[in-house]
């Protein structure tokens, strides 16, 4: 318990160290994130790793670092003009990526682009720490992995000396005794000293404890479902979408920033990209058909099936599809192998045709718990990983954090409001909270602070 | 202190110091003994479950409840839509503008929807009609559209409940049987809709033999009858109470049932608000009824009159103002109506006197009064006429006639009309009807009439309908659907237009094509019809111009006079009005209306016989013929007989019901109804009469009443929840608080016998009133300064501080907040036995509490929900914490930690906390437990199509826990959401109250007290505002403004 305290407060003396130097510089990785998303993400990597229509940024100050600082900054505001003027870096550039021409931001101050170079780097090298760690980093907020070995040392070293001092008593005593006279013969054995009913009942006591702590502990994770990774019905990977891809969380789950619901996307925001997409990274024809089987979409036309189209038809129309593009991908296959490869392919789909997606649910808060997206996403500013982990990293979807109501307070406990940047917290409503902030004494006003523990902020 | 007004009471019990009532109060839940109901044998022999039942449930649930806990989490599923429809964001509401229209009963409102089902009605302040306000009537249509019974597709009647057909075949059917030679009627209440009426001229044109029989259960044929013969326009006009300085009405209950009650309403209050308390002024209301009616207790001034002498009363009033005419009433209400002629000729010109009087002579005599006071042009005029009452009795008598001579082949029902129930002549009606060969109704659910017809071809919920309503000349109004069709109904336009061989395709298309052709030209707003088109159904209502024409009396009023009765000799009349919540019957079906207690009687499920209570000036009160209620909530039943039948009825005694006169509501004992709404009252319709213009009369002679048993199950809230009473200290006469004699009268702080619970002022004396009150005030202050409590003051002063401002001048009583808060926070329905029980669950109760004269008393109205202490007794004696106050100043409920101590109600001074004692909400996993309100088969509620009506952020609380009004927190938290997301302070608009938006006449305020811009803060600030119970020091959130009436007491003598 101490020691879990203790660690917990070094956690918070770290963050608050953290969050202390970025307040302190003056470009910082966040506004190098807004920028980077707002003028750069179009053509570089957000992993900044591989190249897509622009290099990769990542380590790119160490390819400018035998030239001048501003020469940096010029090529971001206008590259094409250092091309002409012949910077030899900048012609080493455009021979390696002619004919595409960066596009020019006469706008971005020093500071920005240095705010964006934070960014990278920054990115950059997580994604280095990812592979040190083999891949389990990314916004993780898990609490440290218990010392075990340290506990049995602490237990056996106590108990050691338990039974040291309890023996010294045991002799002192007999001594005593000895010298009133009153001692009846040997003082008790060592075995007889572990053996003694105190000790005993200590024992039990004790081992009740630990019992009723595991029954309680297991009582209350009854329900709970950490960990939870059902089978869905398509075979969604959020690592090749979220991380791959880098698409937004937003862009599919739209409620997030509006509604108490993130809302899984309907069908049709699948279709904005896999319109085009029509055979997937990792499971080609198979998954992706299931969407086009419940959009009423024909992949060999690009069009919609019109209303009148029966059943028959469209299977029809897939199986073309199915057999179309397995043939295209096993040229060597045997009539029979595409058959039954396209046959248990289509036999997939009819649970889909023309009808909605049913997910399974895996984040699922008990009735008399209200939880609003809005809330966290757009006014909390909490990023999707701190309550749903890694999920760029998934393949399969699993629920992340326990949702446990402590799991709810500790966070309400420790998050930060954006109290300087929302109005809503203007000074004639918190003015005690303001003052302290101006005159120093206060840094930040938790959620706690401002009644974010109380019963019915959730419960109504 | 002259003003403080002790003589405030609820009924005779508190008046005489009842013991029982003591007994009764102490309690926060008064509990029916135990050992009755075990003791009562027929209670024991219907009870299913004995012992070994009892052991094997016991057995099973305990091996269920570990089995289910062993077991996996079960597997939900998440399904999005195929394609997302761009105006919904699933977990955010969409409003809809749209038109509530049943018969004639109009409001202007905006449907909220979530995830594509409405789910609350709320009030559509564009309208100049209904101007944001709702009634109760208007709140509860959203439980209609969830009603499992209704019918699913067309039907063709026949046995048990007829057999399902398609459109198709239903066309085809109806084809075959008319043909354009054919005589058809088309029966039906007033339709408000312009279209419909095109519908039914298109049809017309194919059929030409076809006529429409409009008339109203509750009739103002009168008015329309009298407005032809005085004006040659035969329609209601447009009465302007908000430009009327005294009203004088005689029974019409214009705040509560009468024609368009929540649009006078909103205009009445503006006359009533106290503005000034310096230079205080209000305008009078004047009225002469026998029973209470929701206006009569809102009156400043009552006289009584029977039934029968309305007529001769007017008469009076005309002779007195110079009309020529004379009548015959009473010593008394003589008396008062010459002191009201006087005060009506200086009001002349800010004078409106109105009648509910179905004879078509009293009106020309109430038309010639106006003439006399120069309302005309003033507070009644013609261009923005009244359209919500259309029927003329005298037609469908006729109906009746054709029909007998089988001259008739077709009859058509629609527009909600239900003959067969609810004309004085039903029975003649049903057999002439039985004689028509081709019967077809548009009903939506069963009625008497649907059950006599060949063919239903249901109609489609309002919310689910395109229309449109015309409530008034120049306003319009759209109807739009909210929900796709949940059955296979049709809109009944489109069902004459079929018939009709019209090639319409949908009727949306003809309703627009028809505000394209008809309206679209009278306005010069918009360029383009599309642009109009939108605005409209933006808005929900629009204006037109209209021209106000020159109109001239020109009705002989000595031959009205001379033909209108002189008061009947009976000994005892009886008064048949419509109830608030009921209206004629043809919202029986709907259980939050009849779960909402009568403004008057306070009680539900069920009419009720109002009997007088007659006052020897010794303490002693003596019912009519000694019928009377207890407290342990039995009443005796009353048998009465007129002309036209007997009834029983349990007796309700009211005060301010005449002598000698009794009254009932109509609408209930409906046969052919929905399962819930069965078993209801007793249907009075068949003991109104019928007068020679052929137009149903409201009163009866009653020729005996006797006393004919006791009520068992006496569902009367009045004695519910009852806070301030007083008794009598043992051995001496010192009249104490009942809470402080049981803690033995030690003179606790605040020990006053005039608990602060109402303060009531006359308009004349309010200086004088509000000095005493705020020396009252700072004495309780400086109590409540002596605490021992630890001063939050500094946390509540940061953040926001949510309260709410009464205002009980502006509040009538009318209820629509408690079916509004019912909506809103999924509050449950538990049904008369319950309700006789205590059990009842409003979160928002109203309390009615008589003052002044016990013979006349007025009547005050006080919305009472949980007062969010900021002391709150109740947070201080929950052993688990389950109820504990916020930063915010809530009192807060958590349903989940609560474990049913029950201590909470117990120490609540109000009382407003309520304990669900069954499943209610039928949330139970075991059918068996499983509660119904009416006896129905499928119990209300356990049906997930029931359920689509819970609001989806309120959880719906189960069997064993407390709960109470939350101020909607729910709302709270939406309205600081939007600020916060918006990156700005909260507005006052931000977060509004079910019951605030409900309110016609704007009596509830709610808001940030910390807001000093806000329109609280404005209210807070009025000095005529108290605290309830403010010398106990709960600091409350709640404060409410005290009720000035206007009474002029001359008119006592």
């Amino acid at each position: 318990m101490l020691y879990k305290r203790f660690s917990i407060q070094i956690l918070l003396l770290a963050t608050f160290l953290l969050v202390g130097v970025q307040s302190f510089a003056q470009p910082n990785v966040g506004e190098g994130k807004q920028l980077f998303k707002d003028n750069c993400a179009q053509c570089h990597a957000r992993n900044m790793k591989s190249d897509l229509t622009g290099p990769a940024l990542g380590g790119m100050e160490e390819r400018w670092a035998d030239y001048p600082r501003e020469d940096l900054y010029t090529w971001v505001r206008n590259s094409q003009k250092m091309i002409a003027d012949g910077h030899p870096y900048a012609l080493e550039l455009w021979a390696k990526w002619k004919p595409t021409v960066m596009n020019q931001f006469p706008n971005l101050t020093d500071d920005q682009i240095e705010s964006i170079i934070l960014y990278v780097n920054d990115e950059y090298n997580k994604v280095d720490e990812v592979v040190v760690n083999g891949g389990t980093a990314g916004g993780a907020t898990g609490s440290e992995p218990t010392n075990w070995s340290f506990y049995y040392v602490i237990v056996g070293v106590l108990a050691l000396l338990a039974l040291i001092l309890g023996r010294l008593i045991i002799l002192l005593n007999h001594q005593a005794d000895q010298k009133e006279g009153t001692s009846l013969g040997e003082p008790k054995s060592v075995l007889s000293q572990v053996f003694s009913p105190s000790v005993i009942a200590f024992i039990i006591f004790i081992l009740v404890l630990l019992f009723g702590h595991t029954v309680v502990n297991n009582a209350i994770d009854l329900g709970r479902q950490k960990g939870y990774q059902p089978q869905q019905p398509i075979k969604f990977s959020h690592a090749t979408h979220a991380g791959e891809q880098q698409i937004d969380c937003q862009y599919c789950h739209d409620g997030a920033r509006r509604s108490k619901h993130s809302v899984i996307p309907a069908t049709n925001t699948c279709m904005n990209c896999h319109a085009a997409i029509k055979v997937g990274s990792t499971y080609g024809t198979e998954e992706l058909t299931k969407i086009y089987a419940s959009a009423g979409w024909n992949p060999n036309t690009g069009q919609y099936f019109a209303s009148n189209v029966s059943e028959d038809d469209k299977n029809k129309a897939y199986k073309k599809w199915f057999k179309d593009e397995y043939v295209k991908a096993n040229a060597d296959a045997t009539e029979k192998r595409i058959n039954s490869a396209v046959d248990k392919q289509l036999a997939n789909i009819q649970e889909f045709m023309g009808r909605p997606i049913e997910w399974t649910k895996i984040h699922n808060l008990p009735d008399h718990v209200y939880f609003n997206h809005a809330q966290h996403v757009s006014v909390g500013k909490v990023e999707c990983q701190t309550c749903h982990g890694p999920v760029e990293t998934m393949e399969v979807l699993e629920q992340h954090a326990p949702l446990s109501m402590g799991w709810c307070v500790n966070c309400h406990r420790e998050t930060e409001v954006k109290f300087a940047d929302n109005p809503y917290y203007n000074e004639d409503f918190y003015k005690a909270y303001h003052t302290e902030i101006k005159n120093g004494s206060r840094t930040a006003v938790t959620v706690e602070e401002i009644g974010g523990l109380e019963c019915q902020k959730c419960h109504y | 202190m002259k003003n403080q007004n002790n003589d405030v009471w609820v009924g005779i019990l508190d008046k005489t110091n009842d013991p029982q009532l003591e007994e009764m109060a102490s309690k926060e839940f008064y509990e029916l003994p135990v050992v009755d109901a075990l003791s009562d044998e027929k209670f024991v022999e219907q009870s299913s479950t004995n012992r070994r039942d009892f052991l094997k449930y016991l057995g099973f649930g305990l091996g269920a409840a570990t089995l289910a806990a062993s077991c996996e989490i079960p597997v939900k599923k998440a399904i999005p839509y195929v394609v997302k429809p761009d105006e919904i964001v699933p977990g955010v509401a969409t409003y809809y503008a749209s038109s509530f229209v049943k018969g004639g009963d109009y409001c202007s409102v905006l449907v909220k929807t979530r995830e594509g089902r409405p789910i609350k009605i709320e009030g559509n302040p564009t309208s100049k009609v209904t101007k944001g306000g709702t009634s109760a009537r208007a709140q509860a249509v959203v439980l209609d559209l969830y009603n499992t019974e209704r019918f699913k597709s067309p039907i063709v009647m026949g046995e048990e409940k007829g057999t399902a057909t398609t459109w198709d075949d239903l066309d085809k059917t109806i084809a075959s049987k008319i043909n354009p030679a054919s005589t058809i009627r088309i029966v039906t209440n007033t339709i408000l809709s312009p279209t419909t009426k095109k519908a039914i001229a298109d049809f017309t044109a194919k059929y030409p033999n076809t006529q429409v029989v409009t008339y109203d259960p509750i009739s103002s044929a009168a008015i329309l009858l009298a407005n032809e013969a005085s004006f040659g326009d035969k329609v209601i006009p447009d009465y302007h109470f908000d430009k009327a300085q005294f009203v004088m009405s005689f029974g019409a209950d214009f705040l509560g049932t009468w024609i368009s009650p929540v649009e006078y309403s909103t205009d009445w209050v503006k006359t009533r608000k106290i503005k000034d308390v310096h230079h205080a002024k209000m305008s009078r209301l004047v009225v002469a009824e026998s029973g209470m009616s929701l206006t009569g207790s809102n009156a400043d001034n009552r006289i009584l009159i029977k039934p029968s002498e309305q007529g001769q009363a007017i008469l009076y009033l005309c002779g007195k103002l110079g009309g020529g005419t004379s009548g015959k009433v009473n010593d008394k209400a003589a008396a008062a109506l010459d002191a009201i002629a006087k005060e009506l000729q200086a009001a002349q010109g800010k004078a409106l006197v109105v009648s509910n009087s179905n004879d078509k002579n009293v009106q020309i005599v109430v038309n010639k009064i106006n003439e006399l006071l120069g309302s005309y042009g003033n507070t009644i005029t013609f261009g923005n006429a009244s359209l919500q009452r259309q029927g003329v009795d005298s037609e469908v008598q006729t109906l009746i006639g054709e029909m007998n001579s089988g001259s008739i082949d077709a009859v058509f029902v629609m527009g909600g009309a239900n003959p067969a129930y609810d004309l004085p002549n039903s029975d003649k009606f049903k057999e002439a009807f039985a004689k028509v060969t081709t019967k077809v109704s548009f009903a939506g659910v069963i009625d008497e009439t649907t059950a006599m017809c060949n063919y239903v071809a249901p109609n489609n919920h309002l919310l689910e309908s395109w229309g449109d309503a015309q409530p008034k000349r120049g306003e319009y109004s759209l109807i739009q659907p909210t929900i796709n069709l949940l059955y296979d109904t049709r809109e009944s336009e489109m069902s004459l237009l079929k018939w009709a061989g019209s090639g319409v395709k949908s009727y949306y298309d003809y309703l627009k094509q028809n505000w394209e052709a008809t309206l679209f030209p009278s306005q010069s707003n918009y360029a383009t019809f599309q642009a109009f088109w939108d605005n409209a159904l933006h808005d929900g209502a629009i204006s037109v111009p209209v021209s106000e024409g020159e109109l001239a009396f020109g009705a002989d009023v000595a031959t009205a006079a001379g033909s209108i009765k002189s008061a009947s000799s009976a000994e005892v009349e009886i008064d048949f009005c419509e109830s608030v919540n009921i209206g004629n019957g043809q919202y029986a079906d709907n259980p939050w209306l009849q779960e909402m207690p009568d403004p008057v009687m306070r009680t539900v499920w069920g009419n009720y016989l109002a009997i007088n209570i007659a006052f020897d000036g010794d303490n002693n009160y003596a019912t009519f013929k000694g019928m009377n209620q207890d407290s342990k909530g039995h009443t005796d039943i009353a048998k009465f007989a007129t002309a036209k039948g007997d009834a029983t009825l349990p007796v309700v005694p009211v005060f301010g019901q005449m002598p000698n006169t009794v009254q009932a509501g109509l609408g209930y004992g409906r046969e052919a109804i929905t399962s819930t709404g069965q078993n209801t009252g007793v249907n009075l319709y068949p003991m109104l009469s019928i007068n020679s213009d052929g137009l149903t009369q409201y009163w009866a002679e009653v020729s005996s009443v006797e006393k004919a048993g006791v009520e068992d199950e006496f569902a009367c809230v009045q004695y519910h929840h009852t806070m301030g009473v007083t008794g009598t200290l043992e051995g001496s006469e010192e009249v104490i608080n009942v809470d402080e004699r049981i803690l033995g009268h030690k003179g606790y702080q605040g020990s006053l016998t005039n608990r602060t619970i109402l303060r009531t002022s006359h308009v004349g004396e309010v200086e004088d009133f509000v000095h005493d009150l705020q020396h009252e005030r700072e004495h309780h202050q400086y109590l409540n300064s002596k605490t021992l409590y630890p001063d939050y003051s500094g946390l509540y002063g940061m953040g926001h501080h949510w309260g709410m401002h009464i205002d009980l001048n502006a509040c009538t009583g009318c209820a629509a907040c408690t079916v509004a808060c019912m909506a809103e926070n999924n509050v449950p329905v538990v049904g008369k036995r319950e309700v006789h029980r205590h059990h009842e669950m409003t979160w928002l109760r109203i309390d009615r509490y008589f003052y002044g004269d016990v013979n006349n008393p007025n009547v005050v109205y006080q919305p009472l929900m949980c007062q969010h202490c900021d002391n709150a007794p109740c947070e201080n004696v929950c052993p688990v914490a389950a109820t504990n106050h916020s930063s915010e100043g809530l009192n807060q409920m958590t349903y989940n930690r609560c474990i049913g101590t029950r201590y909470c109600a117990n120490n609540c001074p109000f009382k407003v906390r309520r304990f669900n004692w069954l499943d209610y909400t039928t949330a139970d996993l075991w059918p068996a437990n499983q509660f119904s309100i009416n006896g129905e088969e499928l119990p209300f509620g356990a049906d997930n199509l029931t359920r689509m009506v819970l609001n989806p952020d309120v959880t719906v609380r189960s069997r064993g826990v407390i709960e109470k009004c939350s101020f909607c927190v729910q709302r709270i938290q939406e309205g600081k959401l939007l600020a916060k997301r918006e990156g700005r302070k909260l507005k006052d608009n931000d977060v509004k109250t079910a019951c605030q938006t409900a309110c016609p006449t704007g009596a509830i305020v709610f808001g940030d007290a910390n807001n000093k811009s806000g329109e609280l803060h404005k209210a807070l600030e009025s000095p005529l505002n108290y605290i309830l119970l403010e010398e106990i020091n709960v600091r409350s959130s709640v404060t409410y403004s005290a009720k000035v009436h206007n009474r002029n007491t001359e008119l006592d003598a």
